[in-house]
């Protein structure tokens, strides 16, 4: 038996010598492309650049941009390693940006799929569309900023103040895409001297980019979508006699959706709860604000204002036949048989919404 | 080979003339008997023979001078074969001349043996007396709280040492002796009321099949009884502490302690005990339960860290968060052997380490300890031969492996590690995985004295959870563990 | 330590034997093989649950009929010796072919997960040589091997979480929204996933409290079946049908959905603590196929268990294109569905034989 199994043993031995062929490369001789960025050229080739962080304290640039034109994702990753001294690879891949002709005109989704596909990558790719040039913000210099790679990465990250915008990765992107009810939203970059703003929001129909949406908008969508953390909201009251502006730090966000299950006229009952602290206001109820009985009245002209908001962004969406807050799915629940992309823009387009909206002001700051 | 040969010739000697006890003893009989006895002594030359006149005629004395003190010579036998003869008779004890390995075992064992040729009649008188240790602290298993007596190299002084602490008639204590050159003293150690009689049997039947020369220590004894020999693990606990050794015997186990060897073994053992010190039983339970689990997940960290990190560098590096990526990048950027070469060469440096202090005398290992620590700390950084995550981990790692309150445990933490690591530099995690998958299942077919070693793990007794890695408060703990499979619960 | 040696598996064990050998990779690919049904999926596995529950009453009857013989030997006395050795040493081959399938199925995930750009010929040898070493500690080895594994792999199911938060539970609605061809084409492509209490007719011998083997076995199957319901639901709220039916080992995507600071790609992690399922379910078929070689030479050895592994080393690396390799395990894993029915057709022959056997 022990004899056996040392003969075993040996075998393994023997054979594990064999293994030795398969040599890894070792950490230090990866290129861990952090940035993906592709720029447009035609319908069948674009201009991939990748950005790899340099880690050698010898080197004057942190990051390295290599930038190549092609048609396929791993065939530029494989043109890009014949001028990297390293192995490039996806593993810590954080951000895929495409410019905004590319997402007009080129084919997102057959970019954003190989990546998914890519058992390399994980699910935390975040995608962005900046407007003009990929290349260009990769290459901008941001003097306080280690590095692009951390810099863009963090930016897209959701924070309290950005929170209108999309935090949208590849999962999120595939799911959007190849769910019916659903059109994709992505946030929208722009580069400035030094620095790089979120602009907006892309609005996707079907594969393409059509239509840019304001933060505000952004806000309302992930509002409706029932994100929790949101930005705080700006708004401007011009019902009455003057123009008043305030602005609500949001605490709580409630939404709740009702639909009367019928495909031929389909109308959907939206109930959207929120709670805020009022944080800035500029107008004629400034000393007012005091006693309860006012906020109330506050309250219910902001409820109004906001609906309203809610109704013009709607009805745009209607006008796009676009459904970037998945209204549809409460359609779809009640649906038996199969769900296709027509049925849902049958359904927007003759969508009649019936919004209510309660806001609370939880107080108005510790000064009166 | 000398002392064989003489046992051989006094036991063909036997087969000769075998008389059964109940002849009356001739004088010749016992002359022959002496004569034998210094035949066969010639060259143990502490062996004296010494013909004394008494008032009841001469005597002939023979005694080993080496285990027995002057003191006790003059006190016990000397001065009373001089003024009190009758005293000699009171203490001694009647042999038959015929028996003659039991006379050369008492001569071995430190016996004086007194043969009064008027009377024709042989005695001995235990005068063994060799010198021992006094009972001092431990040194290798202290605590802060509990009682901080150790075992010492005597049988007697460590039988005291428990049977002082239990004052019970049914703890028993067997002894036999055992190694087919050294004949050493052991002694079995169990309260009859509480311990498995099936566990006594198969442990006396496994000692009876031990064949073995010598024993200079119990942990050769436990190895040779232990159900697995090629497993890396102990499968008994061994200590030099009473208390945590009563403690067992209480529980229902059986203890073996041998003469001339500090420890005691207990058997059986499960594999959640090596975790346990008897410290836990004094610190509050919360205490415990803390230092428990520190020690029980602490085994399985020391052997997952050094191969976590040659997986990662080598087969994943996504899994890595990416700004310690970069860092590791760097730092790994002067080194020139791939990750697993760099972790084997500062896992042995540190073995080397540890060994060197272990063995160096006191005063020169606390120099070694700060060199060692310099020179691995940052020398070998700046030199760019290992990079400094790594020593961070490697040191957590040695660190953790000291834990197991059995140092046994901590000896095989460390060589399972290597296995560990080489796995991890085949297949990266898959390999660690599969290797942590040998290294459950070799655990879970291990067995104790025919019980379960994993047996917290697999229940025999939901009670044994109250004292695994959670110690429950004490009023909880009156039950025995499900291993010892005790008559009483 | 037992008195009756053969007597050695109590109700704990049966339970997690059960349980464990049902869960390997199948269950990794699960929601993708029941895809056909769009978001309906989610309710599947319950109606599994059902039939195996049914399938179970045979076979647990079967062999309680002869308590002291595994299925084999079952064989082997309706069946008469010739017959019955044949159809055994058929039995034996089937298991081993599977074997090599589920192994092949696991390392090519490795491979393309963990192990990127190597070989697995290495890695299946390191990993059939820990399978022999669960072996041949016997069946009571594998069963308390099977309760580690579970609860060594149990915390993964906390790694969904995030699939949840960021799941839509709607999707589950319409509740029953699927047509029958759809449903059988689910059926037929999904039920092999939970395959693995069939093995109960091999150790039926050694279970100790066998008239209460139903129950136990009945307790293990509906853990199985829970977990591959959560995990088909989480499924559900988390993909898109499209995703559902074109995403392999949609379970590690879920995975992959983890966001720890300090472990970036939990996927991997979970791939790779998963061989312990498929180490139970690998040692749970290879002692069956080995005790299949026992009855069928009439000796008990343990070098029959390296026999097979041999064959299966062979198999797997034997330069098959892979459209004949997956040709080959597809036949395997479609013959499971025999080896079901076969109680079944074992009860009418024995009531048939009644009296000749048992005179």
């Amino acid at each position: 038996m022990n004899k056996k199994l040392i003969l075993l043993i040996l075998t393994i031995i023997c054979l594990a010598g064999c293994a030795d062929k398969e040599l890894k490369v070792p950490l230090e001789d990866v290129g861990l492309l952090g940035i993906l960025a592709f720029d447009y050229i035609d319908e069948d080739s674009y201009k991939l650049s990748a950005a790899m962080p340099q880690f050698l304290p010898e080197a004057k640039e942190n990051t390295q941009i290599f930038s190549v034109t092609t048609d396929f994702v791993s065939k530029g990753i494989v043109e890009i390693e014949t001028v990297s001294d390293k192995k490039v690879v996806l593993n810590q891949l954080r951000v895929v940006v495409f410019n905004e002709e590319f997402a007009r005109n080129g084919d997102v989704q057959k970019v954003i799929r190989h990546l998914y596909r890519n058992a390399e990558v994980g699910n935390k790719v975040l995608v962005a569309i900046v407007k003009e040039n990929g290349e260009e913000i990769l290459k901008e210099s941001y003097p306080d900023k280690p590095s692009i790679n951390l810099y863009l990465n963090d930016l897209l990250q959701p924070s309290i103040n950005t929170a209108f915008m999309p935090n949208t990765n590849i999962h999120d992107f595939v799911y959007t895409q190849t769910n019916p009810v659903f059109d994709t939203i992505v946030p929208l970059l722009e580069k400035q001297e030094g620095k790089i703003e979120i602009d907006g929001v892309a609005l996707f129909k079907k594969d393409n980019m059509i239509e840019e949406l304001l933060p505000r908008e952004g806000l309302i969508i992930q509002a409706l979508l029932g994100e929790k953390n949101l930005a705080p909201l700006n708004l401007t009251l011009d019902k009455g006699e003057e123009k008043e502006e305030l602005m609500i730090d949001l605490i709580k966000n409630k939404v709740k959706m009702k639909s009367n299950k019928s495909i031929e006229s389909p109308k959907l009952f939206i109930n959207l709860k929120m709670e805020g602290t009022l944080i800035e206001y500029k107008g004629y109820r400034e000393d007012e604000l005091t006693t309860l009985a006012s906020i109330t009245k506050l309250e219910k002209d902001i409820d109004e204002q906001i609906e309203k908001d809610i109704e013009e962004l709607l009805e745009d969406l209607k006008e796009l036949k676009v459904d970037p807050v998945g209204l549809t799915e409460n359609f779809r629940m009640y649906y038996k048989g199969n769900w296709d992309r027509e049925m849902t823009e049958k359904i927007i387009s003759k969508l009649e919404v019936d919004i209510k909206v309660t806001t609370r002001i939880n107080s108005t700051g510790t000064l009166d | 080979m000398k002392f064989k040969k003489f046992i051989r010739a006094i036991k063909s000697g036997d087969t000769d003339k075998a008389s059964p006890n109940t002849k009356q003893v001739t004088g010749a009989e016992i002359e022959e008997t002496i004569e034998l006895l210094k035949k066969n002594t010639t060259q143990i030359n502490d062996v004296i023979f010494k013909k004394i006149p008494t008032n009841e005629g001469i005597v002939t004395m023979v005694y080993s001078n080496s285990l027995v003190e002057k003191m006790t010579m003059q006190v016990m036998v000397l001065i009373p074969l001089a003024n009190h003869l009758n005293q000699i008779h009171q203490i001694s004890e009647k042999i038959d001349p015929a028996d003659k390995t039991e006379i050369i075992s008492k001569l071995m064992g430190g016996q004086t043996l007194l043969y009064f040729h008027d009377a024709n009649l042989l005695l001995s008188i235990d005068t063994y007396s060799a010198s021992t240790r006094a009972i001092t602290n431990t040194e290798t298993e202290s605590t802060v709280i509990g009682p901080q007596d150790a075992f010492t190299e005597s049988l007697q002084v460590n039988i005291s040492l428990v049977k002082r602490r239990i004052k019970n008639p049914m703890l028993k204590n067997e002894n036999r002796i055992i190694g087919t050159e050294s004949n050493t003293e052991i002694s079995l150690l169990y309260v009859e009321d509480i311990v498995n009689k099936e566990n006594l049997e198969i442990l006396k039947k496994r000692l009876d099949k031990v064949n073995y020369p010598s024993f200079p220590d119990v942990s050769i004894l436990k190895q040779l009884i232990e159900d697995n020999p090629l497993s890396p693990f102990p499968q008994y606990y061994m200590s030099v502490r009473p208390d945590s050794i009563v403690h067992y015997i209480l529980d229902g186990r059986i203890v073996v302690l041998m003469d001339n060897s500090q420890a005691a073994i207990v058997c059986p053992t499960s594999f959640m005990d090596m975790f346990i010190s008897v410290e836990d039983y004094y610190n509050r339970w919360t205490t415990a339960t803390l230092l428990r689990m520190l020690r029980f997940f602490g085994f399985f960290l020391t052997i997952m860290i050094t191969p976590m990190y040659v997986s990662a560098l080598t087969f994943h590096p996504e899994i890595l968060p990416y700004e310690l990526l970069l860092n590791l990048q760097e730092s790994r950027s002067k080194v020139p052997f791939p990750p697993l070469i760099e972790v084997l060469f500062i896992e042995l440096i540190i073995e080397v380490l540890r060994e060197a202090g272990s063995r160096m005398p006191a005063k020169v290992g606390q120099t070694i300890g700060i060199v060692g620590g310099i020179v691995i700390g940052t020398a070998a950084v700046e030199a760019g031969l290992i990079s400094n995550i790594l020593i961070v981990l490697v040191a957590t790692s040695a660190l953790l492996s000291f834990l197991p309150p059995i140092f046994l445990m901590s000896n095989t933490s460390r060589f399972v590690r290597y296995i560990f690591i080489l796995s991890a530099g085949l297949f990266g995690l898959f390999g660690q995985m599969l290797a942590l998958a040998w290294l459950l299942a070799h655990l879970l077919n291990l067995s104790s004295l025919g019980t379960p070693f994993m047996t917290p793990v697999i229940p025999r007794k939901a009670g044994d959870l109250l004292d695994g890695i959670i110690r429950f408060p004490t009023a909880f703990l009156k039950g025995r563990s499900g291993i010892s499979r005790s008559q009483k619960k | 330590m037992n008195v009756d040696k053969r007597k050695q598996l109590n109700g704990y064990h049966v339970v997690f034997l059960i349980q464990n050998i049902m869960i390997g990779t199948g269950m990794l690919s699960l929601p993708q093989d029941l895809s056909s049904m769009g978001y309906s999926l989610a309710l599947y596995p319950l109606l599994f649950g059902v039939v195996a529950s049914l399938n179970l009453w045979p076979m647990i009857w079967i062999c309680s009929q002869y308590k002291n013989e595994n299925i084999f030997g079952i064989n082997e006395k309706l069946l008469g010796k010739w017959i019955g050795k044949s159809f055994n040493l058929f039995i034996v081959v089937h298991l081993t072919f599977f074997i090599a399938g589920i192994i092949d199925d696991y390392m090519n995930l490795i491979q393309t997960t963990a192990l990127p750009e190597q070989s697995t010929t290495i890695p299946i040898l390191f990993f059939l040589v820990v399978a022999i070493y669960i072996v041949n500690g016997g069946i009571k080895s594998i069963a308390r091997f099977c309760m580690m594994a579970f609860f060594l792999t149990l915390p993964l199911l906390y790694f969904l979480r995030w699939a949840i938060e960021k799941g839509d539970l709607s999707h589950l609605l319409p509740l029953f929204n699927f047509n029958k061809s759809e449903a059988f084409e689910a059926f037929r492509k999904g039920y092999l996933s939970i395959l693995g209490y069939e093995l109960i007719m091999v150790y039926f011998p050694y279970i100790a409290n066998q008239k209460k083997a139903y129950k136990h076995a009945l307790i293990g199957v509906w853990i199985s079946i829970i977990l591959c319901f959560v995990v088909t639901t989480v499924s559900v709220m988390y993909y898109s049908e499209w995703q559902l039916e074109h995403v392999t080992y949609s379970v590690l995507h879920l995975f992959k959905a983890g966001e720890l600071t300090y472990i970036e790609r939990i996927d991997i992690i979970g791939i790779t603590i998963w061989v312990f399922l498929v180490l139970t379910t690998i040692t749970g078929y290879l002692w069956c196929a080995k005790k299949g070689i026992d009855s069928f030479r009439s000796k008990k050895k343990i070098s029959h268990v390296y026999v097979i592994t041999i064959a299966i080393y062979i198999i797997l690396s034997m330069p098959f294109s892979k459209e004949v390799k997956e040709k080959i395990f597809e036949a395997a894993f479609q013959t499971s569905y025999l080896m079901l029915c076969w109680p079944i057709f074992l009860i009418v022959v024995h009531l048939l034989r009644k009296k000749q056997v048992q005179s």
